[in-house]
Formats: structure tokens, sequence, C-alpha cells
């Protein structure tokens, strides 16, 4: 067939001519993909619009506040931190797409922060990130697949997986809620098939079980999850959803005055964000979730403290919540691995910063980091946590009970684990 | 699920065409010597190969020494019925294709420059790898008598034509002095059973009565063939209509005979697996897997793209698979003596290990992809019988090693596997080099080991699916560049010929800035040396 109508500019066009640039002339003096003197370019893709969203729109923009704050600092050994946003609007197909682009045409160093189980899934695949080296810097997913070092080996998490997560809930559950009804509400996909391995490893039975398909959340759908729950009669409702359907099932819940104890998963749970798709405040006084990280709103945490100074002077307008700080703390945690790849970094030498000094590295979150030659798992653990009338997180029982646990049949442990500190000003100095 | 309503009757697929439209006229029937008449300064003869296949050589006045053999794509060795889409009204013709479609702007543009091109109808259709490259060596040589001041013939062909072009490549390096394999078929069995699958799958879930194989001899089992033909294209028919009526739970067909409880899963998801199964690619002509209609709800914006789209993309796509397997079933098994397709080795869930999980929306979520997949092991396979098995692979393969410089190219988003099975040759040559390499010097041999695969990719963009005002997918635009079956254009057909012309001459490719250059200009030509195409399921 031939066909002879075409789309004319396309970003492949540019990428080639860009390339071409490269043969045409004389290499630079510094000749790393996404490296010059003066810069260290950095890509990301995640949902900037759409349904899923909400939350999840601001953790590039909080990153770059941060960024821009070292920059303004001297920058990484005097180079300039660049992070460039692609909209992927949580398609999988668009985040190859868009994960294409970063990488031939913005030509970005490394990729920092890339969102979405299923889209890193597709876009690790399609891409070719391993057969590249190119870094893949903390995951803004749970899907414990992704600790597999030998599938993903420049891969790197940094959120405690969602089997890890489901295994503290069910230990919180025997500790807190013997005895109870019990429900769940999960995405029917690998995150919560993820989760729902690891409850059935640590013998958690649901009288209840709904599955919902991840794009399917809505008013409408929430309406047969809480006539279920409610029928079954679910005492303690374990959810492990987006936040995008967080906020329906609990409204939905509430108009239908059915009112159990909420125990929220962590990527479901950040107050503002739920407030915002409108949550009352009443709904969520009360509810459980599983923690990583202090409260956005502790301003007694040095890591909140100089976070919020860098929001409101670098990303000025933006509520500083749960997505700010976790977007802040990639970045504070992508300038130590810039760092420790020296001062003429490659690929090569960031991956192996990652596995040899990033379980060090200084991070808001409570729990250790497992980075290592054989492990890319980030951070290990979590506290529970009860939201108060405020919309506030506060530690369960008062006090921070860190737990501690794998992936895998690990024993879930309480720890004693002392994070490092935060660096002075906020501005790594490590190498 | 969103519940969507499309304001016009959803208008889709007509299935993509495999068939190579020529415009040339029928040539003499076989003679010794061709028979030769000029105008304009253009010499065409026309004549036939022992094998009486037609053939049409074009020479210019100028001539430089220099002739493109074109090999042209899988014709049907069977007519078809009218009414058909896509092939309905087809005759079986040997009509010889000098050139991409006999495209007079492809052939004018070679010719002002001095080069001839020739090509040959094939004496027979259908699956021909090994008799066409017989038929290809004798037309290389009745060229050269005809013209000897020809000093380099540059072989190039599409689909199956990529298939002998690269099988010249490999195994007659000593006639050509490069080659290109545009959207190339590779290996028979593994194109094949791909086919197979997506037929099997679609009897399967939606229409039992369709045979799939085991055709009866004769007439009888031409009938049951294009039976089958028609029962898929029903098939397809009814999801147009359904998903237009019901996006978000389209009716099963009513010939179906899954359980009552798998129609719980919409049927969408069990074509959308169908797809994920055969590894044909999850863009198609008109869908991207990403776009949504303006204006609606966000929520519903991301249903569509994640779970509508994405069936649409599957539905066009499977509808040329399968059509291609109703062709190539019924070919094989005239050509094996018997059933050859063979799924009883197939685990179907090993093959979405992670597409599962990229399409969970698609699919329904776990649950339903796990009853499908349950569905699909609990019933009977396919059986084939050994000795007709065994004669399909000796129909043809390649060993990737191409010993002049070769020009792959395909669209990403190839219904027929193009990119797949351009990465198979890669797979190979890279296999190769990397055994050649220590061997060599292992064995002190200084010379270096040449890589003569120059590996070009269509990607389709990002977003293309059209909508109308009212909402409906616009299916009648064109389709995307990057995606349905060698759908290549005039420049990008020139180009590849201008970078065989410098292979040729030059013993290697352009490469560097020039290279990219002259990709630029051709449009959707991406040579990235990082890509790699997802392998053939089987």
């Amino acid at each position: 067939m031939i066909r002879k109508t075409r789309r004319k500019g396309t970003w492949l066009a540019a990428t080639v001519l860009a390339v071409g640039s490269l043969f045409a002339t004389s290499l630079p003096a510094y000749a790393e993909t996404g490296v010059t003197s003066k810069e260290i370019k950095l890509g990301i893709t995640l949902p900037l619009t759409g349904a899923a969203s909400p939350g999840y729109n601001k953790i590039g923009n909080a990153m770059n506040a941060y960024f821009k704050y070292v920059n303004d600092n001297g920058g990484v050994y005097g180079r300039k931190v660049t992070l460039i946003q692609k909209n992927d609007e949580y398609s999988p197909q668009l985040s190859i797409a868009k994960t294409n682009e970063l990488v031939l045409k913005d030509k970005v160093f490394a990729l920092v922060g890339p969102l979405g189980t299923a889209n890193y899934t597709s876009v690790h695949k399609s891409v070719g990130i391993a057969k590249r080296g190119i870094p893949s810097l903390f995951l803004n997913t749970g899907f414990s697949g992704f600790g597999s070092k030998k599938t993903y080996p420049t891969s790197f998490m940094v959120l405690p997986s969602y089997a890890m997560e489901a295994k503290i809930i069910a230990q919180f559950l025997k500790e807190n809620h013997a005895g109870k009804k019990l429900g769940i509400v999960y995405q029917n996909d690998e995150f919560g098939i993820d989760g729902m391995g690891a409850f059935k490893a640590a013998g958690t039975k649901f009288d209840v079980s709904v599955a919902y398909t991840s794009g399917t959340q809505s008013a409408a759908t929430a309406q047969t999850w809480v006539s279920q729950l409610a029928a079954g009669g679910a005492q303690v409702v374990v959810f492990f959803g987006v936040t995008s359907a967080t906020a329906p099932l609990l409204a939905v819940a509430a108009g239908a005055k059915y009112a159990p104890q909420w125990i929220l998963g962590s990527v479901g749970a950040d107050p503002l964000t739920l407030r915002a798709l409108g949550v009352p405040l009443a709904v969520l006084n009360g509810a459980q979730t599983p923690a990583g990280n202090p409260s956005p709103n502790d301003t007694s945490d040095e890591y909140v403290k100089q976070f919020q100074e860098v929001n409101a002077k670098y990303n000025a307008g933006t509520a500083f919540d749960d997505y700010v700080l976790q977007g802040m703390n990639i970045a504070l945690m992508t300038v130590q691995g810039l760092r420790a790849a020296g001062s003429n970094p490659t690929r090569k030498k960031l991956i192996s910063a990652m596995e040899t000094k990033g379980s060090s590295f200084a991070s808001v979150a409570y729990s250790p980091l497992g980075f290592s030659k054989t492990s890319n798992v980030g951070h290990t653990g979590y506290y529970m946590a009860v939201m108060d009338a405020n919309g506030d997180r506060k530690p369960f029982g008062g006090k921070v009970k860190l737990y501690t646990t794998d992936s895998g049949s690990g024993p879930v442990v309480v720890s004693t684990f002392k994070r490092p500190a935060m660096p002075a000003k906020g501005l790594p100095s490590n190498s | 699920m969103r519940n969507f309503k499309f304001k016009r009757s959803l208008t889709l697929i007509a299935a993509t065409s495999l068939l190579s439209i020529t415009i040339v006229s029928i040539p003499t029937v076989a003679q010794a010597a061709p028979a030769c008449t000029t105008a304009n300064y253009v010499t065409t003869c026309l004549g036939a190969t022992t094998d009486t296949a037609p053939y049409m050589l074009i020479t210019p006045a100028n001539f430089n020494g220099t002739v493109y053999l074109w090999s042209h794509g899988y014709r049907p060795n069977v007519d078809v019925p009218a009414g058909i889409p896509g092939y309905g009204g087809y005759k079986v013709t040997n009509t010889p294709e000098p050139a991409p479609g006999g495209n007079p702007q492809v052939i004018g543009a070679l010719l002002a420059k001095g080069y001839a091109v020739m090509g040959s109808g094939f004496a027979r259709q259908g699956w021909n790898a090994n008799s066409a490259v017989k038929t290809n060596v004798e037309l290389i040589g009745i060229y050269k008598k005809q013209y000897p001041k020809t000093t380099k013939v540059i072989s190039w062909g599409n689909s199956l034509g990529g298939f002998q072009s690269q099988y010249l490549a490999e195994k007659h390096p000593e006639l050509i002095s490069s080659a290109g394999a545009l959207c190339l078929s590779s290996d028979v069995t593994a194109i094949s059973d791909t086919a197979a699958d997506a037929l099997w799958l679609i009897k399967t879930f939606f229409d039992p009565t369709i045979k799939g194989g085991n055709y009866s001899a004769g007439a009888a089992g031409y009938a049951e063939a294009m039976g089958d033909l028609v029962k898929v294209f029903t098939v397809i028919g009814h999801f147009q209509a359904a998903i237009a009526a019901n996006p978000t739970a389209p009716a099963w067909p009513a010939t179906s005979k899954v359980p009552d409880a798998l129609k719980a899963v919409p049927s969408r998801s069990a074509l959308v697996l169908t797809a994920l199964l055969t590894g044909v690619p999850m863009q198609s002509a008109h869908f991207d897997s990403t776009s949504a209609p303006a204006g609606i709800p966000a929520a519903s914006a991301l249903s569509f793209q994640l779970a509508i789209n994405p069936a649409l993309a599957a539905l066009e796509n499977v509808a040329n698979a399968a059509a291609l397997a109703t062709f190539q079933i019924y070919d094989l098994e005239l050509q094996t003596g018997g059933v050859w397709y063979d799924n009883t080795a197939t685990d179907w869930a090993a093959r979405v290990a992670d597409e599962r999980f990229i399409w969970a929306s698609a699919l329904s979520g776990e649950s339903a992809t796990n009853a499908l997949l349950g569905y699909l092991a609990a019933v009977p396979k396919a059986k084939a019988n050994p000795d007709a098995r065994a004669k399909v692979a000796g129909l043809g393969t390649h060993t990737g090693i191409s010993k002049v410089p070769t020009v792959l190219y395909t669209g990403l988003a190839d219904p027929i596997l193009g990119a797949s099975q351009q990465q198979s040759i890669i797979d190979k040559h890279d296999a190769y080099l990397a055994q050649q390499w220590p061997a060599n010097r292992d064995a002190a041999v200084k010379k270096r080991v040449v890589n003569n695969l120059l590996p070009l990719w269509g990607i389709p963009a990002a977003k293309y699916t059209k909508f109308t005002a009212a909402g409906s997918p616009d299916t009648t635009v064109a389709a995307t560049p990057g995606t349905n079956h060698c759908n290549f254009t005039v420049k990008q057909y020139v180009a590849i010929a201008e970078l065989l012309a410098y292979a040729a001459d030059n013993g290697k490719h352009l490469s560097g800035g020039p290279l990219l250059t002259k990709i630029r200009k051709a449009g959707n030509m991406t040579y990235d040396r990082g890509y790699v195409a997802p392998k053939m399921k089987n």
C-alpha cells in the first residue's frame, strides 16, 4: 500500500535532527547523555491532567522547586539540575511515547520518579530502559515486582512495596482489630493483587472482598462497593486503591450512613487531596492509614520544616501536602545520588552509586532503605497513623511505631531504625 | 465502567488489504526471450521465467548499470468471493510488480536517475517463499543477459517480498549488492502460528462454528475456508455494531458459546486478550490506545483511554491477523498435506504475564483476565498432524546473517507483526556478530566483522485517533504512519531505494549525519540502535 499523505513535524523528525547534529559536530568535552558542564537533565512521566492526576500532578513541580533551591545554592558540583515533566495522563501507551521523547529527543541523563505500575512496566519493556542503561530512580509505585534486580537492573524503588504495606496492615489488624468483620476494596490489577497476595500469606481473611478495575472509579461504582460492604457487615474496611477511588468510596459511604473503621492504604490516603475531592473532614476523622513519612503538617520535623520553606519560596501558591513532600524528598535523594556519582557523572557511575551508597541517603521517611548491589528495594516500612478532626495525620497510639519487613515471607518487626538527619540547610554534601 | 454513547454509529475497519495493487498490464506467457518495446527512452520487457512466472523489466536509455529487483508481497492463492471486506472480488493474479505496488512515482524516480527496475509476479501465490526465490535468481540472470552492462543488482521487497529479499541477502550475496526488507515476513512458522492463534481465539471466544483448519479436499475445502473468512468478518462486524451501541459493555456475539458466567466479562476484554495473546500491536490504523473524545468528563475520558480505545485498536488489528490466518491455514494445508496448526503446548497465561498488568483496565481487571485465561486453558486444543507441521518449517525461514548491506524498515504498529519479525532478524544477526567477534579473535582474523543491518522504524505518533464532532471515532481518515501493514509513502520508498543504492555502491551503509538527514526528510523513519521491538509470542 502506498499512502501519499503524511503527518508533518512529528517529534521523531526533531529527534533525528538532533541526533544528526551530534554526528555533524565534534563531541562536547563532556560526553554523557544529558550532562554538560553546566547542566544535568532529568525526566519524569506522570499524569498532569485527567482523572488520575489529582495529587500526582503536584509531584513534578515539587521536585523542580527543590532542584531550583539546590541550583540557587551552587547546584550539583556546579551543574544546574533540570527536570522535564511529561504528561502521560496515566495511560501506559502514552507513558511509552513520552518516555521515548525524554530519552530520544530531550536526551535526559536519567528518569526520576516515573509514576504508575502499569505505566512503568510498559515503559521499561518498550523503551528498553535496562538495555540502554538508563538509570531510573525512585519509582513512584510500590509494585514489589520492581524489586527484582535481575529484571530491573537500572531501576530503583523508593516506596515500600505494596506487599510490605499489606503485611504491615495485616499485623496491625491482628493487634488492633481482632475479631472484627473485615472488608477490603482493592484495585484489581498488580497493585491490588500485590497486596492481596501478602494479606493471604499473612493469614488475613476478609469477609467481604470488592475488586474494582482501574479507571472505573466513580460515585456510581462506589455505590456498588458500599452496598456490598454494608450487606456483608464489614466493620473494618481496608482500601487498597488510588485517591480518585478513595474519594467516591468515602463520600458514598458517608451518604449511606455506613461508617466502618476505614484503613486507607498509603496510595489513596492524602487528606488534603481527599478534601479537595469533596470528602468531608468528619468522614476522614478517625481513618487509619499506614504512613512512611511524617505528616506534612508536622513542622517539628526537620525535613518537613525545610521542605515547607522551599515550597513557600519556589513553589508558591501550592499547598504543602503528602505529594509535595514526596516530590521534594525524591528530589533530595536524587541530588544525593548525583553527588555520589561524582563530579563527572555517568549513567554507570550513578547506578553504581545507588547500589553502594544509596542505603545511607537522607530521606524524610522513617524506615531504612534497601539499596545494595543485589537489591533495588527502597524504603522498607511503615508506621500506622490516624487522621484527626482537622484532617491531619498523627501516629496511631501517639508515637511512631515503625514496622519493617520485606516483600516476601520475612516477618514484620518493630524497628528502632533512626533515619539520617536532614543535611544542613537541606543541601546534601555527600560524595 | 463509564457508560459511553456514540451519537452516530461507529464505522470502523475495512480490514487492511494485504494485497499488492498493481497497475501494470498482464504480460505475455512463458517465453525464452522477453518481448521488449521502447517508448520515451524507456524499454519495457515482458517475459516469463521457466516456472511460467511473468516478469517485467523497465530500463531507461541512460541505464547506469544498477537494477532494482522488487519482490511483491503476499497475494492469496485463491479467488475471494465478492462482499468480503478488504478482499472481496480478488482474483488470483501473477501480474508482475517491478516496484512497490507498481507505483509510477517510485518507478519514475528511479528511472530518472538511470536505474532500471524489474519484478516478477511469481508462479505461485500464497506462501511462496521457496519458489519465489528460485524465480528471482533466474530473473537476475535473465536481466544480466538482456543487459550485459549490468553491474549491480539491488533486491528489495515488502511483506512476503521482504522475505525474498532478506533470503537473497543471506543465501545469494553473489547475486546482489544490497537488500531492502520492508515490513517483512520472516519465519514462516512463527508468523503463520501467530495468525492462526488469532483465528483460533476468535473461534474459541466468539464463534465455534469457524472451522479454522482441517479443510476438506477440493472445492469443499475452498468453500469452508471462504466460509471461515465470512464468519471472521461477521464477528468483526458484530463488534463494530456492539461497541458503537455500548462501548462499555458490548454484547457478546450471538454465535459465542462461552459459558454465561464468562459473558459477565465485557466481550471487548476478550478481544483485547486475543490481541495480546497473539502479540498484535495495541495501536492500529485509527486507534492509538491513548485518546478520548474531547469534552467528556475526566473520569469518562480516562476509561476511554484505558479501556475503550485499546479495544478498538485490538479490533482493527485482530481483523487483519485473522483474515491472513484464513488464507494461510488453507494454503499451508494444501502445501503440507494436513493440519499444521498446533497449540497443545501453548501457555496462554505466560504470554501475557506483563501485558495483563499494562492493559489491566482494557482487560477488565485481574479476575476477568483469569476467567478468560481459565476458559482457554479448559477448552480442547488444536492438534496438528506432526508430518504436516514439520513440513511448514521447510517453507522458509531466515538465519538473519545478511551478507550484503541490508536495510530493514517497518512500522511499529504493523498488525502483521512486521516489527517483531524485523526484531527477529536483528536478534539473529546480533547473535551471529556476538559469536563471530570472539571467533575471529581466536582465529587471529584481523578483518573486522561487519554489521550489515541498518534497521529503521516507523513510530506512530503518541496521539492520532480522530473523533467526529459528535464524539464518535472517525475511521475515514488515512491510516497513521507507523500503523497498518506496509503503510509507506512514496518518499519513504524512494529514501529506502537511495539508501540501498549508496550501500550497493560503497559496500556499506550510509551513516552519521547524512543518514539521519536522509531519513528525516523521508518522514517517520527512525534509526535507534537502542530500540527493541516486542518479540513474537510463539
